[in-house]
């Protein structure tokens, strides 16, 4: 029996001296980077899309040889949508497994979190997904960049569309976490500034399963649109309510950047039917780069793209910053990030303006026919960024009181 | 050695003393470390409740959450000092603690437990719609806590050994109340309630004392905790926080201490271990404890009686 014992951890021994040998001799060099978001949870769609398109990106720049002759490897990790794990595997990601970029994650509230991380862990930071509008401004930091238009940019360029073309009294109906919150008050105050009347504004719980306790109260606010800042399954379960209930057809809609996922859309395509979503992606635009973007997409993953191009411009810009600093030091690349201009992204070339490292993205108001986001409007990203305000205050005397008007 | 400190503590508090010594460490589980560490010492002040007293409390997170949002808010005003925090948590919860025992301890049995729910709900509502305390987002963004000026506790290493010596002084604490006259009433309490009364003994203000212990140890856990995250959010006081700091007790094994401590321990690692590694980890998790609970219904330190040690939970 011993005998046996001893052979089983002989053996053993053999094979794992085998497994880890072929690494030791030929190992190629290589970079880890890492992916943070939510893998499961009301926003498991954008943690899944941010996802692929690393993947992507990765794939492309392995294709090419990689990043400064290093092979790149994605980390993936789930942050649960909430801070303390989000922190907790951001710590992951740069105290062992030495991410030299992390993107992620995907709510504002996580991102915020993990912004703290970033910067005392120097590790450069892209957000794809999140628009609170804390992260350009007091949250800021020098390893900090996005290319996700934040909440006072899509404000900017939903409200002068809703003012002229949809209605002059909104009420504004959001998810009462960071990114609804802050979605909210962007648009509340651009809206008001173009002369547009809020009639009412409520949050709902982040993950609410039952909307229509607020329904009354919108029905009795005498609005002519619906202006909605929810995302990912929270969405879905509002267009169904809203539907059942018979409001989208009384209201005007509109909402935000990640309202819904295309994939989401033909499921609901009737509730959805006229709704009005700023978005910075969709595969029904006939943009040149766009198109050739969600071909590469849809031909990798078989659906497609979305949202994800963000994910995917985001590491581009990330290897560029690297071969343009010649070095993986954080120092380095983030300066080399400042300014800089890419050609090869989901819609052609974009820059990173230095003052707030936020890409200066155009975008696009889509409205909803037969389940596809159709092109309705071209916004310049240069008319939506406004001031650089890192620092400052994003919200200094803002109110969320009604200002009536006879 | 005394009751209090017996040679295996001080060996196994010197063993983790020496964990940041290990050669090749990566610093980030020296962070897992704290986690793991803070979790277990929460779930052993719970089992002063569940354990020994047989009390089941599902409001713990409130303790947890107040001692954070406690450190939080003097953080973000300044005040950096680590004694400040600990000091104005044991005030904050201390007073929560208080209302929350008077009135959750006049009950019995499952009525409790929903008190203590019910009360750590309405906690959570409360800094999760306030504004003033950053609503759902909390308080985030927090500078380094000071041991004293000028000594900022900014590493891994430091706030590892600021847990390991909370973990000292929480174990100390709970092996005084057990191995005193204290807590032979609470375990015979525990066990025969009224027989317990008809002795004489006021158990309602047993039960309000060791609540109150019990939720001090608790909150000076969560008053740590921004020191080490730099933000407290709404997030720390939901009730499923609450169940995985029972979770933590049973996996350990009921009136032991130093077993809702492994038990903790075991928990934070295994989620932290299997959320890397697969998107529906909680299945994992629950599979594991699942089998825990059906094979081992004493816990992982069970596994003691087969190893032909004595009793191992306390008896009146």
């Amino acid at each position: 029996m011993k005998r046996v014992s001893w052979l089983v951890l002989l053996v053993a021994v053999a094979a794992g001296v085998a497994w880890l040998a072929p690494a030791a001799v030929s190992q190629p060099k290589v970079v880890k980077i890492g992916d943070l978001g939510s893998k499961v949870g009301v926003f498991e769609g954008y943690g899944k899309y941010q996802t692929w398109g690393i993947q992507m990106a990765v794939e492309e720049l392995n294709a090419k040889g990689g990043v400064l002759g290093h092979k790149v490897e994605i980390i993936s990790e789930d942050d649960e949508t909430k801070p303390a794990p989000a922190v907790r595997k951001a710590e992951k990601l740069i105290l062992q497994d030495d991410v030299k970029l992390i993107v992620g994650a995907v709510s504002s509230g996580a991102t915020m979190a993990v912004m703290d991380v970033t910067k005392k862990h120097r590790t450069i930071h892209w957000n794809s997904v999140s628009c609170a509008e804390f992260m350009r401004t007091t949250k800021f930091h020098k390893y900090y960049f996005s290319n996700q238009p934040d909440s006072r940019m899509q404000a900017n360029g939903l409200a002068k569309y809703i003012v002229d073309k949809m209605g002059k009294k909104v009420y504004i109906f959001y998810t009462d976490y960071a990114m609804g919150q802050s979605d909210g008050r962007q648009f509340k105050t651009a809206f008001e500034k173009l002369g547009g009347e809020v009639v009412g504004v409520a949050g709902a719980p982040l993950d609410t399963k039952d909307f229509s306790p607020w329904f009354g109260a919108i029905n009795a606010s005498g609005a002519d649109v619906l202006f909605l800042a929810f995302a990912g399954t929270d969405s879905l379960r509002l267009m169904t309510q809203l539907h059942s209930f018979g409001m989208t057809k009384k209201y005007r809609l509109a909402g935000i950047d990640c309202f819904l996922l295309q994939q989401d859309l033909a499921s609901i395509a009737e509730p959805m039917e006229g709704f009005v979503q700023l978005n910075h992606f969709s595969a029904y635009n006939p943009d040149a780069a766009m198109q050739a973007f969600n071909q590469k997409f849809k031909k990798k993953f078989g659906v497609d793209a979305n949202i994800a191009a963000g994910a995917y411009d985001a590491v581009l810009f990330w290897a560029a910053a690297v071969e343009k600093a010649k070095s993986f030091d954080p120092d380095k690349v983030a300066e080399a990030h400042e300014g800089m201009c890419v050609d090869g992204t989901h819609i052609g070339r974009q820059c990173i303006r230095k003052d707030d490292h936020q890409v200066v993205m155009d975008m696009h108001l889509y409205q909803v026919k037969d389940g596809k986001n159709l092109p309705i409007a071209r916004i310049a990203g240069s008319d939506t960024i406004g001031e650089a305000m890192v620092g400052k205050d994003p919200v200094a005397g803002f109110t969320w009181e009604l200002k009536k008007k006879n | 050695m005394s009751r209090v400190l017996t040679w295996r503590a001080l060996l196994t508090l010197a063993a983790l003393a020496a964990l940041p010594a290990v050669p090749g460490l990566p610093r980030y589980y020296l962070l897992l470390a704290f986690d793991a560490l803070l979790f277990g010492a929460i779930a052993m002040s719970l089992d002063l409740l569940m354990g020994y007293t047989g009390l089941v409390s599902f409001g713990h997170a409130a303790f947890y959450g107040l001692g954070a949002y406690a450190t939080a808010i003097l953080m973000e005003r300044g005040v950096l000092s680590l004694w400040a925090c600990l000091g104005f948590s044991v005030l904050v919860v201390g007073a929560y603690a208080l209302v929350v025992s008077y009135f959750a301890t006049a009950r019995r049995g499952i009525y409790f437990a929903l008190l203590t729910l019910i009360f750590a709900e309405v906690v959570y509502t409360f800094f999760r719609y306030t504004q003033t305390f950053g609503g759902s987002d909390g308080i985030q963004g927090l500078p380094d806590a000071e041991l004293w000026r000028g000594v900022p506790i900014d590493t891994p290493e430091r706030k590892y050994y600021l847990v390991l010596a909370y973990l000292a002084l929480a174990y100390a604490t709970c092996r005084v109340v057990v191995t005193s006259h204290f807590g032979r009433v609470l375990v015979a309490i525990r066990e025969n309630e009224d027989r317990a009364r008809f002795l004489g003994y006021s158990v309602q203000r047993y039960k309000m004392a060791v609540c109150l212990i019990s939720a001090l140890l608790t909150g000076l856990a969560g008053a740590i905790y921004p020191i080490r995250s730099a933000f407290a959010t709404p997030d720390l006081m939901v009730w499923t926080e609450s169940g995985e700091f029972i979770i933590s007790v049973m996996i350990g094994g009921l009136g032991t201490l130093v077993g809702p401590i492994i038990g903790g321990v075991f928990f934070t690692i295994l989620r932290d271990k299997v959320s890397s590694y697969v998107d529906w980890y909680f299945i994992v998790i629950g599979v594991v404890l699942i089998v825990i609970v059906l094979f081992m219904p004493k816990g992982l330190l069970g596994f003691r009686r087969l190893l032909g040690f004595k009793q191992w939970r306390a008896t009146a």
